[in-house]
């Protein structure tokens, strides 16, 4: 398709980045969940069911689920450079979304988790297949982090131990508005990979084909009682 | 013979995240069921004492006194009630109260209903809340917390008698395989031991929270209540429930050493077998009359370490019991058909009553398909306050 | 008459407690001697004599704490309990790189503590 001159200058200058190779893990339920690399046609399936959130307080969903929202739309339309997301489906069904940006060869810029299936460490597994890419695959030297919510202050500045870069500010500055800024070192992944970050490769063909066109969730946890189609 | 106490009425709500409900509130939706099994909420005016047990309503939503607010909400004034607290317990303690206030001819006609609201604090806030019933200097002001003694014990428990990991694991997998059931389970997820043990994935899936105890060793952070009402059986209100009443054959309780570390043999729960041989010694049986057991496993080492003290099995071999399925629900003897605090949640103060309540179902018949217990007769429940230092067993029968 | 030496520089320290009576030794301190039914008044401690908890010990078991209460901003702490030569036993902290082992032998020390809001508090490490 033609892009004309001035919608060219309006695009960011795009990198090409690493693929991510799509894994497998078994949840605590025995369920199997698919971690693969989003692609522009995802987009329709991502956005709906980032956007039933919106409007969720609890945990910071609400300002988590706009975010990502834009994240995913500016990706679409190509108003940030180099933005990755990886999604987690069950049985085809999304089960969460992890976006993230490449910024140079040295830098990593993580952007939001967003859990949709509850209570079997989805966000926490997402969480740590967003850093693996970051480090494995693009092979940067570390990873700019901030926690917007309680949650995933404990969950990626304590069980991660990162290092605390707020007093560099504001030389050192987290795109998401100036939230104190953590990094993920490659020396401190290496000592948390073990524990943190699982999965199985390759994935199973048939296995795989199961994720290949995303299912929107019907209901969420989040919102009792509310039915997509209804 | 004594006065013969039964339960004529049981309500319990969903466990999981209340957060945004009044404790008083979500007490009150326990107490309302209860009155609706009875026979209906009119019954209330019947009640001569109320009993809530709670452990720490004043820590985790800054609100005390919930006992004189749930009669109040309940429209029940002027019903006397007293607020009933002994940690994780507090419900246990406040069955045990009602029995000895209808034994006592004091009342004949008893509520008694806890519940816990945790979730209104974050999950590290409630471990330092509740490890606030540790020992103030030589616990709990090291920092550690109810997690961290049943690490210790776990590791004690694996090196003198064998067990391993991947048994802590099965407990869990036949704990959520009831839960899943369990229209009150918080957690009503199955989970498989391929998954959390045996697996590529499973020490990831199942991380450690406190060494050798993993996530699925332990039980989650809930919210909920539960409510019961009990009668003396042989007075003329008991004729105004419609329910036959489960009758209380049985409660013994004990305590031991505040400090884990002055018990002679940390891996010993006196207070648990005491507790347990009154119980057995009151309801005039032993442990191979029961046919089911509820048994307090905020950590599934206290599942097994409380089979054995209450009986049931030989010290160090109730996890090989668990490896043959004679816990399951279709086993010799099932325990925690619930799911236990380990898939229905642990709501603190709450756990004693929805034990209680977890019996009466059962011993009516009344649990849903695929988790009652065949032909019961005896229920037993064993609930811990602190680390097994205070200790109620409390034994239904089905007359 | 001021006590001075509370304005000196503190090395904290816990303490085991003797009863005066009979010798039994305690931790942490009863209210009354369980061997001979001396009781103890925690305002004086008359009759009774504390000593410091400290020095060689064997480490009974441990465990490793992922997951630390509120203001506890540490991925972990390894904690451990303990059996003196005297027989007394402790819980507490493990400073020590690596898996401690079931039967080891420490050292068991006091320092302040500050990660909970209100004063420091004492925290037996062993190491």
């Amino acid at each position: 398709m033609a892009i004309d001159e001035l919608e060219k200058k309006l695009r960011p200058p795009e990198a090409q980045l690493a693929p991510y190779p799509s894994k497998v893990i078994t949840l605590a339920s025995g369920e199997t969940m698919v971690v693969r690399e989003c692609r522009r046609e995802d987009t329709p399936a991502l956005l709906g069911t980032v956007y039933p959130l919106i409007g969720v307080a609890k945990d910071y969903y609400d300002v988590v689920a706009t975010r990502m929202y834009n994240e995913i739309l500016s990706w679409f339309r190509y108003r940030i450079a180099n933005m990755f997301a990886l999604v987690g489906t069950v049985n085809g069904e999304i089960a969460g979304i992890v976006t993230s940006r490449h910024v140079d060869s040295k830098v990593g810029m993580s952007l939001h988790t967003l859990a949709i299936k509850r209570g079997l460490r989805v966000g926490a597994q997402l969480f740590a297949a967003k850093m693996e890419h970051h480090l494995e695959y693009l092979k940067e030297d570390e990873v700019w982090v901030v926690a917007e919510s309680p949650i995933g202050f404990k969950r990626w500045m304590i069980e991660y131990e990162l290092e605390d870069r707020s007093a560099l500010y504001p030389a050192v500055r987290h795109e998401l508005g100036g939230v104190p800024t953590f990094v993920l070192t490659r020396k401190l992944w290496d000592a948390v990979k073990a524990a943190k970050c699982t999965g199985s490769r390759p994935v199973p063909a048939e296995l795989l084909k199961t994720a290949d066109k995303l299912i929107m969730p019907n209901e969420y946890v989040q919102l009792p009682g509310w039915k997509r189609n209804s | 013979m004594g006065v013969r106490v039964g339960i004529v009425g049981a309500g319990h709500c969903r466990f999981g995240n209340s957060s945004e409900y009044d404790v008083v509130d979500v007490i009150g939706y326990s107490v309302n069921a209860a009155f609706r099994d009875a026979g209906g909420i009119h019954l209330r005016k019947e009640v001569d004492q109320v009993f809530v047990g709670n452990m720490a309503s004043g820590l985790f939503n800054r609100e005390t006194a919930v006992a004189s607010a749930l009669v109040s909400r309940m429209d029940m004034e002027p019903c006397p009630a007293e607020l009933v607290e002994n940690g994780p317990a507090s419900g246990a303690s406040a069955v045990k109260m009602g029995y000895m206030c209808v034994a006592s001819g004091l009342a004949d006609v008893v509520l008694v209903a806890a519940g816990e609201v945790m979730r209104s604090v974050t999950g590290w806030e409630s471990t330092d809340i509740v490890a606030t019933m540790a020992h103030k200097e030589a616990e709990y002001n090291m920092g550690l917390t109810l997690p961290g003694f049943a690490g210790m014990v776990t590791r004690l428990y694996m090196e003198k008698y064998g067990m391993t990991e991947r048994d802590l694991a099965l407990v869990a997998v036949k704990d959520h395989a009831n839960g899943a059931k369990n229209t009150y389970a918080h957690v009503q997820i199955p989970v498989t031991i391929d998954a959390i043990a045996d697996g590529p994935n499973a020490s990831v899936v199942n991380n450690y929270v406190a060494e050798p105890l993993r996530m699925y060793s332990t039980c989650p952070v809930s919210d909920g209540s539960a409510a019961i009402i009990l009668v003396n059986m042989d007075s003329p209100k008991a004729k105004l429930f419609k329910r036959k009443p489960v009758r209380i054959a049985g409660i013994g309780s004990a305590t031991d050493t505040h400090c884990v570390h002055n018990r002679k043999d940390p891996l010993v729960l006196d207070a648990v077998r005491l507790s347990a041989e009154k119980a057995y010694k009151m309801a005039g049986i032993g442990p191979k009359d029961i046919s089911f057991a509820e048994l307090h496993d905020a950590f599934v080492i206290f599942e097994l370490m409380n089979s054995e003290e209450v009986g049931f099995f030989e010290r160090g071999k109730s996890f090989l019991a668990v490896r043959n399925h004679e816990t399951d629900i279709d086993g010799r003897l099932p325990i925690n058909p619930s799911g236990g605090l380990k898939a229905k949640g642990h709501p603190v103060g709450a756990t004693g009553v929805s034990q209680v309540f977890e019996l009466v179902r059962q011993l009516r018949g009344e649990a849903e398909e695929g988790r009652q217990v065949k032909d019961p007769k005896y229920g037993m429940a064993v609930n811990f306050g602190g680390f097994g230092n205070n200790v109620i067993t409390t034994i239904l029968a089905r007359d | 008459m001021i006590d001075f030496s509370a304005y000196g520089e503190q090395t904290p320290h816990i303490k085991g407690i003797r009863c005066g009576k009979c010798g039994a030794v305690y931790y942490p301190a009863p209210m009354v001697c369980g061997k001979c039914d001396a009781l103890r008044d925690p305002t004086t401690n008359k009759g009774w004599e504390e000593f410091d908890l400290d020095g060689a010990c064997t480490l009974l078991t441990w465990t490793r704490v992922w997951n630390l209460p509120e203001g506890f901003n540490k991925k972990y702490l390894l904690f451990g309990m303990v059996e003196f030569e005297n027989g007394l036993r402790a819980s507490g902290r493990i400073e020590m790189e690596g898996d401690p082992k079931s039967g080891m032998k420490l050292t068991a020390r006091a320092i302040e503590a500050d990660e909970r809001p209100g004063k420091p508090v004492k925290v037996l490490v062993f190491s």
